[in-house]
């Protein structure tokens, strides 16, 4: 009994430290890697429609394309990130 | 090449099974030897053994050890709880804090010498991500049932055909971003490792980035949790 007062204490009280730490990190720590993630997407989508699917003869359009939908959804996902943290932010209130 | 020892890959070359000396090797025994598979065994013989040792007899008044995993596993319990509603918890909460123990000691294991991270390998953190991809629509389309399409068709009618592709884009990001954070963290830590053993080894070089490995392997395991437990959300709820 004793021991599990004790590691119950210890809990609430690095709970009480990291939990915004980690939370932050968990929320904002992915932004860069999925918005790079999108435009590789988006562009590579365009690349294949170009060479594979058209064999070339629409060469540069489809690829322009591509990476402008990439880019609006890694602005998209941006949005939907922060939508989160806010939505999160309310709950809390 | 990235590490020096592996006493998992010595022992069974020992014994006489063959070793892939890239990454992957050729034929089926060659790719069950490889050093990612046979420290993911490893990983799953520790967790089941661990678990079987402290929790073998539960007990009303917890000893040390059945307290360790009451705290953690209570604790992701509240944490899923908090994030997901009960009733989605009770469903996939086994699935998820598997995920999170095993890419929690995956990534620990790495710092250890001699063994290396199953999760420095893209082959794992892919088959994780993929199986969380997979649910994450099941779960949308058994919650929704078709509607479930209207989450990829934004606000509006009229702007179909700009939100589904940008949608989709979006969507085929999460496996990308998800699978990748993952392993070039842990990649990176082990290389880093690995480089710096080599140079400068007998001055203790290393140690600073193992502590900082110790940070960023909780916190990679977390953030992949924490992403699962978002993209399970997002795929439950009715769309706007």
């Amino acid at each position: 009994m004793h021991e599990s007062f004790r590691l119950r204490v210890v809990e609430t009280k690095m709970s009480k430290m990291s939990k915004e730490m980690i939370h932050l990190l968990g929320n904002y720590g992915h932004i860069g890697f999925t918005f790079v993630a999108a435009i590789f997407i988006g562009m590579g989508g365009g690349i294949y429609l170009d060479q594979k699917v058209f064999d070339g003869r629409t060469a540069p359009w489809f690829t322009f394309i591509g990476l402008a939908f990439g880019i609006a959804a890694g602005f998209k996902s941006l949005f939907d990130i922060i939508k989160h943290q806010n939505k999160e932010f309310e709950d809390k209130d | 090449m990235e590490h020096p020892i592996l006493f998992i890959s010595i022992i069974l070359e020992k014994l006489g099974l063959p070793i892939p000396h890239g990454p992957v090797g050729h034929g089926l025994i060659e790719q069950l030897c490889a050093p990612y598979m046979t420290y993911t065994w490893f990983t799953m013989i520790f967790l089941v053994v661990v678990g079987k040792l402290t929790l073998g007899n539960l007990e009303m008044v917890p000893g040390k050890g059945q307290n360790f995993w009451e705290i953690l596993i209570g604790g992701m319990d509240d944490f899923f709880v908090e994030n997901m509603g009960r009733e989605l918890t009770d469903k996939l909460f086994p699935m998820i804090a598997t995920f999170a123990l095993y890419i929690a000691v995956a990534n620990l294991i790495g710092l250890i010498p001699g063994f290396m991270s199953p999760t420095s390998s893209i082959n794992t953190t892919l088959a994780l991500t993929i199986i969380v991809w997979i649910t994450h629509h099941i779960i949308g389309i058994r919650a929704n049932g078709l509607a479930y399409v209207k989450h990829f068709l934004g606000p509006m009618p009229i702007l179909i055909p700009l939100m589904l592709p940008i949608e989709l884009i979006s969507n085929f990001a999460r496996l990308l971003s998800l699978s990748i954070r993952l392993f070039g963290n842990i990649m990176a830590k082990e290389t880093l490792l690995g480089i710096l053993f080599m140079l400068a080894g007998a001055y203790f070089a290393p140690l600073p980035i193992m502590v900082l490995g110790v940070l960023v392997s909780l916190v990679q395991a977390m953030v992949f949790v924490l992403l699962t437990v978002v993209y399970f959300t997002q795929a439950n709820e009715h769309a706007h």
